[in-house]
């Protein structure tokens, strides 16, 4: 009995979907238009992350030892700061590196190439470029580095220097991530009422029927499981209206986003193609489960013959 | 078959559908419940089908009484009434043969069942030719059929007609009136409410004549007197 009462709500659900093509499109659209506004924000959220990890990502301290230094002694520095929790990475760049880099910038400045040929011996010193996980550790990494044991050997640091900037980026960046939130919240509250209204008027629709299927002896529940699933099936099909619609809207946009942000490297398709299931599986169950019970209070109210 | 107990039913604000009601219908009877609009009969078919219940009284359908009916068991009821209405209540987007077998259907009744059934009672009605039709290329008598064969595909013991001719011409109405003399030939109880005078005097069956929800006459081989 189950069996045969699950399959023919199945089989109800596609036949209507199917005898109510118009209206079964025009649910679609709708949802899909929801889904897509909702995906267009997934889209500005990935854009201001990956801004955002690129201005992160340029950000260092950099630490210039006095020219007396020995290597031996920079490399037990940087040793002592990579124990720190806060550090990601510390390049060493020694006074040869330092030299030819520096030549190499100033290749065409004639007065600075004379003046080092007339310099005895390389006038650079070895240096420390440190990068933290966070932007708020470079506090703590720069408290390391201000030990009295290390003072008499570093000539000057270049967090002094942006250390302002550091501060305004770490709040602008937590603004931006409290904004995003915000919007996304509203965003699904006004998808989740779109949804809501869509399937009201769609079951509206039915409520004839419905009626007379109460009448002929038809149970809540034999009523109720055909447009259930009536619904859940547009929410799928709107779902995958929606996927392919971001996917070739990517694929025409991706070739310029990066002159379009300036070298930034955002691959969106990637950032779909490796958050495909939390992204859309969260939106296809967040449908499914809006779906039930629009449905199911849309129906309530006539399922009372 | 059929026991209204003193029922009593009144409509918000203070519409006094049925007064006290005694009505008493037997087994494979065919009777008449006439009376103009507004007098309570078709008050009679929704309470027969529990889409209403009474505020007062004891309804009593097939030695079950009704009164208090629970939600979940208004199926079983209706299952076991078949009904008939003025607008033919057909479910617009399913054909003949869907419209009849979801009677069948409801109740779990296998596919192989239904498919052996369902034709055969729409050759009954006259329709085994318009099977896959839908509602709206069918005229008014045979919609009103399609709807018969509905009610009767569950062999019920009662078949409540609630104005089964009101929307039909009188060439169809008297065929549909035929095709319910048929039905009670063979032992189904028919209850028809009708304003119809021709129809109801030309049937020479019991007649309960309603007025201002009260049973004002209640004859044997009546006639629709008002």
């Amino acid at each position: 009995m189950i069996i045969i009462t699950i399959k023919r709500s199945l089989w109800f659900a596609l036949q209507s979907f199917w005898r109510n093509i118009w209206l079964s499109l025009a649910t679609i659209f709708i949802i899909s238009l929801t889904f897509l506004s909702i995906n267009f924000l997934v889209i500005i959220n990935a854009i201001s992350d990956s801004a955002i990890t690129a201005v992160k990502n340029k950000i260092d301290v950099s630490i210039y030892f006095k020219q007396d230094i020995r290597e031996s002694k920079v490399a037990e520095i940087k040793s002592h700061l990579e124990t720190l929790t806060q550090v990601k990475e510390i390049v060493y760049i020694s006074p040869d590196e330092n030299l030819r880099v520096f030549k190499e910038r100033r290749q065409d400045d004639q007065i600075i190439q004379e003046v080092l040929k007339e310099l005895e011996g390389n006038p650079l010193s070895s240096t420390l470029i440190i990068k933290a996980k966070n932007l708020s550790d470079y506090p703590e990494i720069l408290k390391a580095i201000d030990n009295p044991a290390y003072t008499d050997l570093i000539d000057k640091k270049s967090y002094d220097d942006h250390q302002t900037v550091i501060a305004n980026i770490n709040t602008i960046t937590n603004n931006i991530k409290k904004g995003a939130l915000v919007i996304s919240l509203m965003f699904v509250i006004i998808a989740a009422l779109i949804v809501f209204n869509t399937v009201r008027i769609a079951i509206f629709t039915h409520q004839q029927e419905i009626g007379i299927m109460k009448l002929v002896g038809a149970t809540n529940g034999f009523i109720r499981s055909p447009f259930i699933l009536e619904n859940v099936f547009s929410g799928i099909m709107a779902c995958l209206v929606a996927i392919s619609v971001i996917y070739f809207i990517l694929s025409l946009v991706q070739p310029h986003l990066a002159n379009f942000f300036n070298g930034v490297d955002l691959n969106l398709i990637g950032y779909f193609n490796k958050n495909f299931i939390f992204v859309f599986g969260s939106q296809l169950l967040g449908i499914i489960v809006l779906n039930i019970i629009s449905s199911s209070l849309a129906l309530g109210k006539y399922l009372k013959v | 078959m059929i026991h209204l107990i003193n029922v009593t039913k009144t409509f918000e604000p203070k519409t006094v559908a049925l007064k006290n009601i005694n009505l008493h219908i037997e087994p494979g009877e065919f009777i008449s419940i006439v009376g103009q609009s507004g007098s309570g009969k078709t008050t009679i078919a929704r309470l027969l089908i529990a889409e209403i219940r009474p505020d007062k009284g004891k309804i009593v359908v097939g030695g079950w009484n009704i009164t208090g009916i629970k939600h979940r068991q208004i199926p079983l009821l209706r299952r076991q009434i078949g009904v008939v209405f003025q607008d033919f209540k057909l479910l617009p987007k399913k054909t003949v043969f869907e419209n009849v077998a979801f009677a069948l259907q409801v109740s779990g009744v296998p596919k192989s069942r239904i498919n052996k059934i369902v034709p055969q009672v729409l050759k009954i009605v006259d329709l085994g030719d318009k099977l896959n039709r839908y509602p709206q290329q069918l005229s008014g008598g045979e919609k009103q059929r399609v709807a018969i064969a509905r009610a009767l595909i569950h062999r019920p013991k009662i078949l409540l007609a609630d104005e089964p001719t009101g929307n039909l011409d009188a060439i169809n109405s008297k065929e549909i009136i035929d095709l319910l003399l048929k039905i009670n030939e063979f032992g189904t109880t028919v209850v028809l409410v009708s304003h119809d005078k021709e129809i109801v005097n030309g049937l020479k069956k019991r007649v309960v004549t309603l007025e201002n929800g009260e049973i004002s006459q209640d004859q044997k081989v009546g006639k629709y007197v008002i």
